[in-house]
């Protein structure tokens, strides 16, 4: 059968979103998409480190004072993000967002050593202590945050409802990392751009992706250049510093939570970030600083 | 850190068993996070003619289709068939009913690479039986037009085969094939596909049946094909059309038509039934004889045999190259179960006779035959 393909575009995660599906007809796409958008923004709320009564707030309130229980969701979130660590030697740091308290995107300028020392006094997930369901922060001050794969693991989440909804054909897009159900109606795969670090409004290379995840991490969503230097969101979490070495990471993998990890890591990595990818068998597509592209069972069809 | 134990390459390798543990990620729990398919389909095969059934091929085979990445995958299906039965009785050479053992091994593989607006399919065949080996390559490629709604295709495609029949007329004969292909797909209407395609086959080498006797064709054989196409897409019954027509003409000078329709209709509950008719007609080579032998040695020999006429002169016996008509009648029943599930059910009756030819000369002599298949198919996404 030759089904309709619908697009649903919504805003949430502070990202432009769309879901796309294909179904029988409007009625039943519209119903499906809505409980995937919701899915997404109780995943939202539910972690927001901007709301105090958020799960991830209150266990940020809580830092230096007392532990705070978890319910099991929130439990395999913490597991994984220490995974993640692990995997990564201490790179992936979901405390490390008390960094941004000296890095204002808006507002370029470049803290100093003693800006920041109090701060990375702070990047501890290795002192985080979590015992019977419960998750204790040890020094005031501390924060954690599931920025690094919160939007993908919901990007999962809502595909796997739709899944279950009897959706065969579609994908769901957060702020371009991007989670596939399966190829058009027609079979063919979905071609994704992938965005050109330094033209807002070009792609370097398009890929045809029908299952899994393409999630991208790059230096150009929250930055700033100084002197020709850009500075990027993305930070160490020893040094405090923005990395410099990839402009962008776009990595397949069979869910976008991995993914959205990934891609993160080899940021992260910098000069060895490609053969971390490599050794998790994952495929990828990134970009240097000098704008050369490398590439792992992907090839972009580039443009 | 408890983890340091372990090498970068283990725990990078660790991530997907570690993200797979995250809650409600995937639909099913036991689904790899790569779809793919695999299917299995059971033939029964059985024709006749009045008074014998001749022959009955039981046919099991199995194809996968496994994603690769992203931009490739791979495909191929490996069938064993087993064959026994008569060879045919059609006043063929082998008179009586010797019986064939025969055991067919083929496999095909094809890779794809799939492009922003185009695909490249590069496919290689092998399939041997005792006394016949044949090897093809193929490249298929396509290229959609900016808007999509049109989509060109080339192809080549290239044949060996070597002959070594068991009686020894020959040994180790050869035949070669080259094809092209080149054909446009565009989309009409919202629920209109229409598809031209135009082939072309020259071929050389040994196209004898070598277990006929007088059976002497050219050593070579230029084919085309025109097919054309159409899908239709029904908005009040949710039901789609699919018509075909070909032609298709060699330098044996047979002409063939062939005309085909079926037509799609799903019902609840996973249901779907499939109606469909093929008409065939198709006239004789030059140099086939109809079941008239010669009037003083009789069957099998050609008539003008006993009065010397040129044992070497083109001439077969062989029905398929007679002028005959065929209408093909079949069912098919198909049920998705669960989301994981398809089974289905295809009945199909085949009849063929020489009067039923439209546009030329039959062989009016021959016995009809008739066939029916019935054909179960199971698929299991994953």
């Amino acid at each position: 059968m030759v089904d309709t393909v619908y697009r649903f575009p919504f805003e949430a995660m502070a990202s432009r979103c769309e879901i796309r599906l294909a179904a029988p007809d409007g009625g039943t796409a519209e119903e499906l998409a809505r409980a995937a958008s919701a899915e997404v923004r109780r995943i939202e709320r539910t972690y927001s480190r901007y709301r105090a009564d958020s799960i991830v707030g209150r266990i940020n309130a809580a830092a230096g004072r007392h532990r705070v229980e978890c319910d099991e969701e929130t439990w395999a979130l913490l597991a994984y993000a220490d995974h993640l660590h692990g995997a990564s030697g201490g790179l992936f740091d979901i405390t490390s967002g008390v960094l941004r308290r000296a890095w204002d995107f808006r507002n370029p300028r470049v803290p100093g050593p003693d800006e920041l020392a109090p701060l990375l006094a702070l990047v501890d997930w290795a002192a985080v202590r979590r015992e019977d369901g419960a998750v204790y922060l040890p020094r005031a001050g501390m924060e954690i945050d599931f920025g690094g794969f919160g939007k993908e693991y919901a990007a999962d989440r809502a595909a796997a409802l739709l899944q279950q909804g009897g959706v065969r054909h579609g994908y769901v897009n957060l702020g371009g990392d991007m989670r596939f159900i399966g190829p058009q109606p027609d079979g063919r795969p979905w071609s994704i751009g992938i965005q050109d670090p330094r033209k807002p409004d070009g792609i370097v290379a398009s890929i045809a992706v029908s299952h899994g995840a393409l999630t991208t991490s790059g230096d150009y969503e929250r930055c700033f250049d100084i002197d020709g230097k850009r500075y990027c969101h993305v930070l160490h979490p020893r040094t405090g510093m923005p990395v410099s070495h990839w402009r962008s990471v776009s990595v397949l993998a069979p869910l976008a939570a991995l993914g959205g990890g990934a891609s993160t890591i080899a940021m992260l990595k910098e000069a060895d970030g490609l053969a971390f990818l490599q050794a998790g068998g994952l495929a990828y597509f990134a970009i240097d600083g000098a704008g050369r592209t490398h590439h792992h069972s992907i090839s972009g069809d580039q443009t | 850190m408890t983890t340091s134990r372990y090498t970068p390459q283990e725990l990078a390798a660790s991530l997907v068993a570690a993200a797979l543990l995250l809650p409600g990620v995937q639909a099913r729990a036991d689904e790899p996070p790569q779809d793919g398919s695999i299917s299995l389909r059971y033939l029964d095969y059985a024709d006749s003619q009045p008074g014998l059934d001749r022959i009955r091929a039981h046919s099991p085979s199995v194809s996968v289709t496994a994603p690769v990445a992203g931009d490739w995958s791979i495909e191929g299906t490996l069938t064993a068939d087993d064959v026994s039965g008569a060879s045919p009785r059609y006043h063929s050479a082998i008179s009586g009913a010797s019986h064939m053992q025969d055991e067919r091994k083929a496999g095909d593989f094809a890779v794809t690479r799939y492009f922003r607006r185009g695909t490249l399919t590069a496919g290689a065949a092998y399939s041997t039986e005792h006394d016949y080996v044949s090897r093809a390559l193929s490249l298929n490629g396509t290229l959609s037009s900016e808007d999509n709604n049109t989509t060109w295709a080339f192809g080549l495609a290239g044949s060996r085969d070597s002959i070594n029949p068991v009686n020894h007329v020959v040994v180790a004969e050869r035949k070669r094939t080259v094809g092209v292909l080149a054909g446009v797909t565009r989309v009409l209407t919202p629920n209109d596909i229409g598809q031209l395609t135009l082939t072309r086959t020259n071929g050389s080498g040994y196209y004898n049946d070598p277990y006929k006797l007088f059976d002497n064709r050219p050593r070579s054989r230029r084919e085309n094909t025109v097919l054309l196409r159409w899908n239709h897409y029904a908005d009040s019954t949710g039901g789609t059309t699919r018509l075909g027509y070909r032609y298709y003409s060699d330098s044996f000078r047979i002409r063939a038509h062939t005309l085909s329709g079926e037509y799609v209709q799903p019902l609840g509950g996973g249901w779907s039934v499939v109606p469909e008719l093929r008409l065939y007609t198709q006239s004789a080579a030059y140099f086939y004889y109809d079941p008239v032998y010669d009037a003083t040695l009789g069957a099998p020999f050609p008539p003008g045999y006993s009065n010397g006429a040129d044992p070497n002169r083109l001439s077969s016996p062989d029905q398929r190259l007679s002028g005959f008509g065929a209408v093909t009648v079949g069912l098919k029943v198909a049920r998705e179960i669960g989301k994981l599930w398809t089974v289905d059910v295809k009945v199909e009756r085949y009849e063929q006779r020489g009067s039923w030819r439209l546009f030329h000369d039959g062989s009016p002599g021959l016995a009809p035959l008739r066939a029916r298949i019935f054909q179960i198919g199971l698929t299991r996404r994953w």
